[in-house]
């Protein structure tokens, strides 16, 4: 990225080349894109939030259902890279789908973006801080200290001060380095394999504490009981996947955009689907899905399920396990950061929000205003959710689920919508530009209706409820309903992004 | 004469353009560096990706160009040049070096609460690592600059009595030449050299006098000589006059590898607390002449 202006005496030639795709991003082979993905996808983290409300609604069709999980996100992620082809420079579910469906439907499209991100942000942070404990108590010997996350009164300061450190570091345009990433990607793939290797040994000398033996019958998606428990685990794997199609879109930072991304993407979910399915394995093996005790399905052990299961299994080491999910989910943390904040910066640009959150540090090139908000509004949505839930962290997971499904499933329709023209030019343009993601797509809003309406029930998630509705079902809709206000509001009071001034729907 | 201006959108970023112009004068040439940090493919947004951020970003700048130019006074030539870098205090010295500019330009940063400068981090980088003159302004010694017309009035070099004495005088007197202005040689005496003994004090004074005296003549350079002394450096500083539109050069650390910038303490200090823009010369550093021909 470099332009110069030219002198004084000719000031008409401003124009840069910057919002070309000159960027001196430097190149990735193989590796490099793999260590990538698998970084976004953070998988300590992701296992240790979704493993227990996974279990708890599949139960032993855990693996199956990591699987299954998967497809709709790869039938997403082709139509996602056949958008940023497409329109490589316009951003994501926001711009994409404005400019396919129009204002409103891209204004919430962006609106599911930024509230995904924001409760990540919020469970991540407190993910962090239950690790930061938990470490502190294996390094001093103090099992009392792990506890103190229990107690809200230090846990929420904490968490805010987590909070205020990735959004500082955000502000600050700090980046993570390429040896940092390839660090804690080796270290957190270690940790993780000891992890399995020592449960299954445990089982193999009968010290496991409910030996369970493995059967095919954990591979079928059939043998789910129901179709909600099946559509409230596919909606919790999708997360579990999320990041990975970073891989996919990369195309001019690679050393070879022709194969590194369709190679490093294939690698990265061969390699992720190995742990997930080593570890779901080891830890059923292990625990079973009993809901006592050890026992996966226990309630008590859902929540995090490292927290409780590395200790018995990895002994002394088990704080290894605690340094990897501390420090990915750290580091996730400030880089996710950077995720919201350019979505409010961009609907601040296009004014779709009110123009202050458009603004860009001078000294740091961030998104001053817009990485302000995305802490601030994820420092609220924790502090809600602790306050009101009994167990927050499931059920910012399953509303995650829910807002993942949301936005991915427009984003999925947008492209359908946008290539509608050119898809039946050709058999790949009607493979990649309308099947994968219209069934992709419908896939998933049809699983953010099944769970929306089964989260009405008081009884689902972590059993949390406001006034006999879900807590899942009050922070999934109440964070889009709120959207739809925030939207209506901005359609009064500067119409401009709404009558298409702004971002323009393509015809 | 090429100035490299650090700039940035804000307060800073005008001072560093109102010093270099009044270092300049009408003849110089004004490169106005836009620096952003680099995007690697390490640093991967997710999820998202990059959000259209990039495009924003580039007609953010295109923007500060604008302004950027605006401020500029009439007559002096300039340009921006944009550049994504993996440091900003590398950066700048990478442009640097491709424009052949002769010093590099950087604003201040606010006061403090306790009325203490502090240069930021890029500044202190620089400061820490430059082959160039890096010149530094604060709020209040570019208000001072701009007084009297944002013309330079006076050249001051500050020097010990060691090794590096000629090389920061002669600096100091190439800029002051140029322009023709008058210059003065300050040397700051601290009383801790005397420890407690007054006479001890009044002889280093006089070997000090004795010394920067001696340099500036076999130099053959028309200077006023002068001794500070104080019970510390600050005190030291404060029994000096200054006038508006006054320039400071300072000679970097003998720590410093040759032809490199190494901020000592003793003008770490000064920085905090002198009144004009202060320039810091590497150690070594022949080709100087930090300020051209009005």
């Amino acid at each position: 990225m470099s332009r110069e202006t030219p002198t004084r005496t000719s000031p008409a030639q401003t124009d840069s080349g910057l919002g070309e795709k000159g960027l001196s991003k430097g190149t990735v082979g193989v590796l490099g894109a793999v260590v990538i993905g698998v970084s976004c996808i953070a998988p300590a983290y992701t296992l240790t939030a979704a493993l227990g409300p996974t279990v708890a609604e599949v139960g032993t069709q855990l693996p199956a259902i990591f699987i299954v999980g998967f497809l709709p996100m790869l039938l997403v992620a082709l139509g996602y890279r056949e958008l940023n082809n497409a329109m490589p420079d316009s951003g994501t579910s926001f711009t994409w789908a404005t400019r396919a469906f129009g204002p409103w439907i891209g204004w919430m499209g962006g609106w599911g973006l930024i509230a995904a991100t924001i409760i990540v942000l919020s469970n991540l942070a407190a993910v962090a801080v239950d690790f930061f404990f938990l470490l502190i108590a294996q390094l001093t010997g103090n099992a009392e200290i792990a506890a103190l996350t229990k107690n809200l009164w230090i846990n929420i300061p904490v968490t805010l001060i987590f909070i205020a450190a990735a959004c500082w570091i955000s502000y600050r345009g700090m980046q993570t380095t390429k040896a940092f990433q390839y660090g804690l990607v080796a270290f957190q793939l270690i940790v993780l394999a000891w992890f399995a290797i020592a449960a299954f040994s445990h089982v193999n000398n009968g010290t496991a504490f409910d030996p369970t033996p493995i059967k095919l019958d954990w591979f079928n998606p059939m043998a789910v009981e129901s179709f909600s428990a099946f559509a409230a685990g596919v909606s919790l794997s999708i997360f579990i996947f999320w990041g990975w199609d970073v891989t996919l879109t990369m195309n001019e930072e690679t050393k070879n955009p022709a194969t590194v991304p369709g190679r490093a993407a294939t690698l990265t979910i061969l390699l992720i689907m190995a742990i997930y399915m080593f570890i779901s394995l080891a830890v059923i093996s292990y625990a079973g899905v009993g809901n006592t005790g050890l026992g996966a399905g226990n309630p008590d052990n859902q929540e995090s399920i490292f927290a409780v299961l590395a200790g018995p299994i990895m002994g002394q080491f088990a704080i290894l396990m605690s340094l990897a999910i501390l420090s990915s989910s750290a580091a996730s943390l400030q880089s996710t950061m950077v995720s919201p904040a350019r979505t409010i910066l961009a609907m601040g640009y296009y004014k779709a929000l009110p123009d202050r959150f458009g603004k860009i540090s001078p000294r740091f090139m961030s998104p001053s205003v817009a990485t302000i908000t995305a802490g601030a509004a994820a420092a609220a949505f924790y502090v809600i959710t602790r306050l009101l839930s009994e167990s927050a962290l499931w059920d910012t997971i399953a509303a995650l689920g829910l807002m993942i499904c949301f936005y991915y499933g427009v984003t999925a329709l947008g492209c359908v919508w946008y290539f509608r023209r050119e898809a039946f030019d050709s058999v790949r343009g009607f493979l990649l530009k309308f099947l994968a993601p219209l069934v992709g797509g419908v896939i998933l809003l049809v699983m953010f209706m099944s769970t929306a309406r089964d989260s009405m029930s008081p009884d689902y998630g972590s059993g949390s409820n406001i006034a006999g509705l879900g807590m899942v079902f009050v922070l999934g809709m109440g964070v889009l309903l709120m959207g739809v206000g925030v939207m209506i509001y901005m359609r009064l009071r500067s119409p401009g992004f709404f009558k298409g001034e702004t971002l323009k729907r393509m015809k | 004469m090429r100035y490299l201006v650090g700039y940035t959108a804000d307060a800073r970023g005008a001072e560093a353009i109102a010093l270099a112009s009044a270092l300049g004068g009408a003849k110089a040439h004004l490169d106005i560096a836009i620096v952003l940090p680099e995007d690697t493919p390490f640093s991967a947004v997710y999820p998202g990706s990059d959000h259209g951020y990039s495009s924003i970003i580039a007609n953010k700048v295109d923007e500060w160009a604008k302004k950027a130019l605006a401020l500029v006074p009439e007559g002096v030539s300039a340009r921006v040049i944009a550049r994504a870098v993996p440091s900003p205090a590398q950066g700048l010295i990478t442009v640097a070096k491709e424009t052949g500019a002769q010093v590099i330009v950087l604003g201040g940063r606010k006061r403090h609460m306790a009325g203490i400068f502090a240069p930021g981090s890029v500044a202190s980088a620089l400061l820490h690592s430059s082959p160039l003159p890096v010149a530094l302004g604060t709020p209040g010694s570019v208000a001072a600059l701009e007084k009297c017309g944002g013309k330079i009035s006076r050249v001051t070099a500050f020097v010990g009595t060691g090794a590096g004495l000629k090389s920061v005088v002669e600096a100091a007197a190439a800029s002051a030449l140029t322009q023709g202005l008058p210059l003065r040689v300050v040397s700051l005496v601290s009383q801790t050299h005397g420890a407690e003994d007054p006479k001890a004090l009044e002889s280093w004074i006089d070997f000090s006098r004795t010394r920067v005296s001696q340099a500036v003549a076999e130099l053959e350079i028309d200077a006023e000589v002068l001794i500070a002394s104080g019970s510390n450096i600050d005190d030291a500083i404060a029994e000096l006059s200054w006038k508006d539109g006054e320039v400071a050069v300072v000679g970097s650390s003998r720590l410093a590898r040759k032809k490199r910038l190494f901020m000592g303490s003793t003008a770490q200090r000064m920085l905090r607390t002198l009144p004009v823009p202060l320039i810091v010369v590497p150690r070594n550093y022949k080709h100087y002449s930090v300020a051209s021909q009005h």
